[in-house]
């Protein structure tokens, strides 16, 4: 019993990891109905980006985060302006591969200026297990936890009360119908996968002190978030947060009491089965709901 | 002119040794890019190195050694780069490869052209499997990894930590790719062998970002003993994770991959790394006794590069090199059946060369006296601790500050 409730306390936190990154996926999927699969790939860079201001300027990754998300914020704001805009008219397969190229092209630039090697930064403060009762938990995944439950939250907020929020949501529902409101989908569209990147560059500054970076770190994370993306009903940032959850509680306990190398199969069984009889997610978030 | 000097090496006249201009091609088939090119380039500075000496002592029956590279990322460039080395270069022999996937598929060219491919450093035990006759090894393969591993839980700590080897519990965990699995498959077949208490035996994927279910499965089991083989960032995850779920093993055991590297240990922390055993090809902090040249060696590659080696497999490359060379220098010429002729002559007993390694060739190519060595992360160091008479640190008990 005990045991089983650790794993599940695990699970919850590392579902918290994959919900911040999920949610960044989510917003680009929903607002700009590209599958971005650079997602990966952004993380990375953002972790380079952490590492690299750890190093040069001594910052903490926490203290980071705020530059990243920055960075990562024009980095997406870029790509969409510069790359997917000039596809948002051609089939669905280019934008795909558009994403799946950027994707090779940012990993193959990490090997060529920083090589194969790990690179970790020194914060063992987020490295500390914290006692819970009778469980044991890191206050690093504390943080990423309270940070994940922050972004929805803040994502909310931003969404149901600000203009732009309103206009955001608009062009998700009905692109047309939005432009003939008077809404400038295309500055939308740059803003959104701005924001989806920069949820990512968070998601990389929280990360950072748990795991080392290399040029395909992006690969670990970014397969998981695609089911969880399917699981919340692929355009709902609150079902993309549960979803996280619930996957992340899935891989832990699947791993210990069936075997840590099946835990792959048995959530991807998962999302097969969520897209063979409810295609619309979990929670029935479905279209238009975000 | 090239062409015409390289069909005559091939064809072994002596007398074109006497011209200062005559010189040999040897191809030199490594992954110089991509994900895999650290070590490749680190393993292609041991032939390197070799290749500079021999040169600089007059070369090989007194022509210039000269290499052709060829850059094998993955297992179809190194098809073509081996039938570019062939046919277009035309050396009379090909080195590599640090990759089993890139040596397996590029031993397949070579030995269809009936050119002697001499292997250094992948540990693939079908490479000499499959009965080619032309593909020579000078290293251990993971079969040698896998007994050595199981075997030091009898001879090694079960001494150590003041028990019978067979009462402790044994834990085998590996990612779950190629390269695990067939260590781990040679590893429970020679502990069913041997006698060895095996518990359970846990694949994960290399890609994993969570290992605490693992970790509290080898808990709840009460395991003394993991035997991991793994890659860098899977360690590192591992021991982190032990340390934060509070896995408390009297000893961990891995097989090279990145137990081995500095990086790793450096992710991880010299004090959570404490006593963290690794079964790997010979590294630096080893007595010269059991390997003769060692020191000089790394002499050489610091004067060169102007670091350290970054891993053993420099040392591996340069040692198998030099056995190739003497081969080649005594063959009465370069053909596959002439070197595979002498290849049988060699003998050379343990604790001879730079690496501690005999060298005999069995009928498939394969090195019969290379055995993996026994090390210890001590201090940050990774130190030889058996064989004794290449040890230079008394092996420890325990793992990490848990």
């Amino acid at each position: 019993m005990d045991v089983t409730a650790q794993l599940i306390l695990n699970g919850i936190m590392l579902g918290s990891m994959y919900a911040i990154i999920a949610v960044g996926l989510t917003l680009i999927f929903g607002i700009v109905r590209v599958v971005n699969f650079a997602h990966g790939e952004f993380l990375m860079v953002g972790m380079y980006a952490v590492y690299l201001f750890n190093k040069q300027m001594g910052l903490h990754p926490y203290v980071s985060a705020l530059p990243v998300v920055v960075l990562l914020f024009l980095l997406g704001a870029l790509i969409q302006r510069f790359i997917i805009q000039k596809l948002l008219n051609a089939d669905e397969h280019i934008q795909i591969f558009a994403t799946v190229g950027l994707s090779t092209a940012l990993i193959n630039l990490a090997l060529i200026l920083f090589g194969a090697d790990l690179y970790s930064v020194n914060a063992p403060a987020a490295r500390q297990p914290v006692p819970l009762g009778s469980f044991n938990v890191l206050s690093g995944h504390i943080v990423i936890f309270c940070a994940a439950l922050a972004l929805v939250a803040g994502l909310h907020m931003f969404m149901q009360r600000t203009a732009l929020g309103r206009a955001i949501r608009a062009t998700a529902q009905n692109r047309y119908a939005a432009q003939l409101m008077g809404v400038k989908v295309e500055r939308i569209y740059i803003i959104s996968f701005g924001l989806g990147a920069a949820c990512v560059g968070l998601a990389a500054a929280l990360i950072m002190p748990l795991y080392p970076v290399s040029p395909t770190i992006g690969t670990y994370f970014v397969l998981t978030a695609f089911v969880v993306v399917v699981l919340g009903g692929m355009r709902s940032m609150y079902g993309a947060f549960f979803g996280a959850l619930i996957i992340g509680i899935v891989d832990s306990l699947s791993g210990y009491y069936i075997a840590p190398d099946l835990k792959e199969v048995v959530y991807f069984a998962i999302f097969i089965l969520i897209l063979i009889f409810k295609p619309t997610g979990l929670f029935g978030f479905g279209r238009g709901t975000e | 002119m090239k062409k015409f000097l390289g069909a005559a090496v091939a064809a072994g006249l002596a007398f074109a040794a006497q011209s200062a201009q005559a010189q040999v091609k040897v191809g030199a088939l490594y992954p110089f890019s991509g994900g895999l090119a650290l070590l490749g380039d680190e393993s292609f500075r041991g032939l390197e190195l070799a290749v500079e000496e021999r040169n600089a002592a007059g070369g090989l029956k007194g022509q210039k050694i000269e290499i052709v590279k060829g850059d094998a990322v993955d297992p179809n460039q190194a098809v073509g780069e081996a039938r570019r080395l062939t046919s277009v270069d035309k050396v009379p022999v090909i080195f590599g490869s640090y990759a089993s996937s890139i040596s397996l598929a590029a031993t397949q060219v070579a030995e269809l052209a009936g050119i002697p491919y001499f292997e250094m450093g992948a540990i693939s035990d079908p490479i000499t499997e499959r009965g080619y006759k032309y593909v020579f090894r000078s290293n251990p393969t993971a079969k040698d990894f896998a007994n050595k591993m199981v075997d030091s839980v009898l001879d090694i700590l079960g001494p150590a930590l003041g028990a019978d080897g067979k009462s402790l519990k044994v834990a085998i965990i590996h990612e779950d790719s190629l390269y695990g699995q067939t260590v781990a498959g040679f590893q429970t077949a020679r502990a069913k062998e041997k006698g060895v208490n095996v518990v359970d035996t846990l694949p994960y994927s290399a890609k994993s970002v969570d290992l605490t279910p693992l970790i509290l499965r080898l808990k709840s089991a009460g395991v003394d003993v993991v035997l991991q083989t793994s890659y860098q960032n899977d360690t590192v995850l591992f021991f982190r994770q032990m340390k934060e779920q509070g896995l408390k093993l009297k000893a961990i055991v891995g097989a090279g991959g990145g137990y081995s590297l500095a990086d790793t240990m450096k992710a991880i922390g010299a004090e959570n790394m404490e006593g963290a055993l690794d079964v790997d090809f010979t590294q630096y902090k080893t007595n010269p006794a059991g390997a003769p040249g060692i020191n000089e060696f790394v002499a050489k590659y610091k004067a060169k590069y102007g670091t350290e080696p970054r891993s053993g497999h420099s040392l591996a490359n340069y040692m198998g090199a030099n056995v190739f060379f003497d081969v080649m220098t005594k063959s009465k010429n370069l053909t596959g059946d002439a070197i595979r002729e002498e290849i049988a002559k060699v003998d050379i007993p343990q604790g001879k060369t730079p690496t501690g390694w005999g060298v005999k060739f069995n009928a498939k190519g394969q090195n019969e006296r290379a055995s993996p060595y026994f090390m210890q992360w001590q201090k940050g160091e990774l130190v030889t601790v058996h064989p004794p008479e290449a040890a230079v640190a008394k092996m420890k008990v325990g793992v990490g500050s848990n």
